[in-house]
């Protein structure tokens, strides 16, 4: 085979790499060898393809990885993968989880106290915690209504004590200090005229007020119709 | 080759550790075949994180029957840096001036830095290997890198330049010859 130099530049990667044709892998190297400029092209390139192949690759910068998959995945990864088996101890530590579990415990304990409380044993029955329930808010009813009268009669009791005989014998809330016309205007209406009449005479007025107070301090289921219509009457 | 078609498989069906155990894989791949066309770390680092993003939203676009997993990864790889390459062009027609100033004075020091430690060798060669790559035209370097630094055969180079096999062996070759006339230009002696 006649071969030449450009022959040898052309094949140099493909006798290199062994996809030389045979009768081309032996005129190759016969022509290299009897040719300076082509045995020093063969061994520089032979050397360079053959360092090349030894070079270790380039180390990637730290983080790279873990930076692509936390651009991808998202950092949820990194953090489930770091926190290892005590990673759930971090949602526990959430101010609004812990915020919710004393709020629950804390009712708990609440209701188990009361319950044991009026029954004397915890019943978890739930007829008996409606029984218990309804009890506590007809109970609380009742000492409420209580509390809303008594304060009806201390401060009924109150102002009678403190209060000038004028205002005492006012009927209307706004004191006014316009002269009461001697004479009432005529009214055909006697009820009326019984509701004023008292409030003309402060004796009178003093002495209502007592038999008033007797009564308040009293059951008012035993009071009778007519005083009771009367204390409704001068209370506010 | 089956792992990572069965891996890409479970990524496309959401699977997040398959996809880490991919880009664990194949990262250094992906940021050596940056850095050598680039020659910058900083751009490698960038590029390279910029392929596993366009990867991650183009894999189950990926057909196995077009080609191995890698050579897909790889044409993914070298159409980004082509883009880089034409985006920075500019960049590097005003750099070349300083470069020129101070190329002699790193390759000084470099050849006072010589030590007989294996690492120091390898990675003194692959500095000149980079600087003698910067040289190289682009067409001619991406082809000597992928054959003979990424280690890819010549069907793998045709799928991923898209270009005839016939134009892969030519780039391959002269790439070569012309990387070994730099580098014996440059000083250094081969093996």
């Amino acid at each position: 085979m006649n071969w030449n130099c450009t022959n040898t530049v052309e094949r140099l990667s493909d006798y290199l790499d062994g996809a030389l044709g045979s009768a081309e892998a032996l005129a190759f190297p016969e022509h290299a060898a009897g040719c300076a400029n082509c045995t020093q092209l063969v061994a520089q390139v032979s050397g360079l393809v053959a360092r090349m192949h030894q070079i270790p690759p380039v180390q990637e910068p730290a983080g790279l990885v873990e930076t692509i998959i936390a651009a991808t995945l998202g950092p949820r990864k990194r953090q489930s993968a770091s926190a290892g088996s005590l990673g759930w101890l971090s949602t526990i530590w959430q101010p609004r989880f812990a915020m919710g579990v004393v709020t629950v415990a804390a009712s708990f304990v609440i209701i188990f106290q009361a319950v044991a409380g009026i029954s004397g044993k915890v019943e978890l029955n739930p007829a008996n915690l409606f029984h218990v329930a309804n009890r506590q808010v007809h109970l609380t009813y009742a000492r409420s209504t209580k509390f809303v009268n008594d304060l009806r009669v201390v401060y009924e009791i109150q102002s009678r004590l403190t209060s000038p005989p004028e205002s005492m014998s006012e009927p209307s809330p706004a004191p006014s200090s316009e002269p009461q016309p001697k004479d009432p205007p005529p009214s055909s209406d006697p009820r009326e005229k019984s509701q004023a009449t008292p409030h003309r005479d402060h004796h009178e007025s003093c002495a209502a007020a007592n038999v008033e107070l007797a009564f308040l301090l009293t059951d008012s289921a035993a009071a009778p119709e007519n005083l009771s219509d009367f204390a409704l009457r001068r209370l506010p | 080759m089956e792992q990572d078609a069965q891996l890409v498989q479970l990524c496309v069906r959401g699977d997040g550790a398959s996809w880490e155990e991919l880009v664990r894989r194949h990262a250094r791949r992906v940021h050596n075949l940056c850095y050598r066309f680039t020659g910058n770390s900083t751009a490698a680092e960038d590029l390279s994180q910029e392929v596993f993003l366009r990867v991650f939203r183009t894999l189950p676009s990926y057909q196995p029957a077009q080609g191995a997993f890698p050579t897909w990864l790889t044409s993914v790889t070298r159409n980004l840096l082509v883009d880089h390459y034409r985006r920075t062009r500019r960049d590097r027609l005003t750099d070349s001036i300083d470069d020129e100033a101070t190329a002699p004075q790193i390759k000084d020091k470099r050849s006072t830095a010589r030590t007989p430690d294996k690492l120091a060798e390898d990675s003194e060669l692959s500095a000149q290997l980079q600087d003698g790559l910067a040289k190289l035209s682009p067409d001619l370097r991406e082809a000597v890198i992928l054959r003979d630094l990424q280690g890819l055969d010549y069907g793998a180079i045709r799928t991923v330049l898209q270009v005839p096999e016939g134009t892969v062996k030519s780039r391959i070759n002269r790439g070569r010859i012309e990387l070994a006339r730099i580098l014996n230009e440059m000083g250094v002696r081969p093996a």
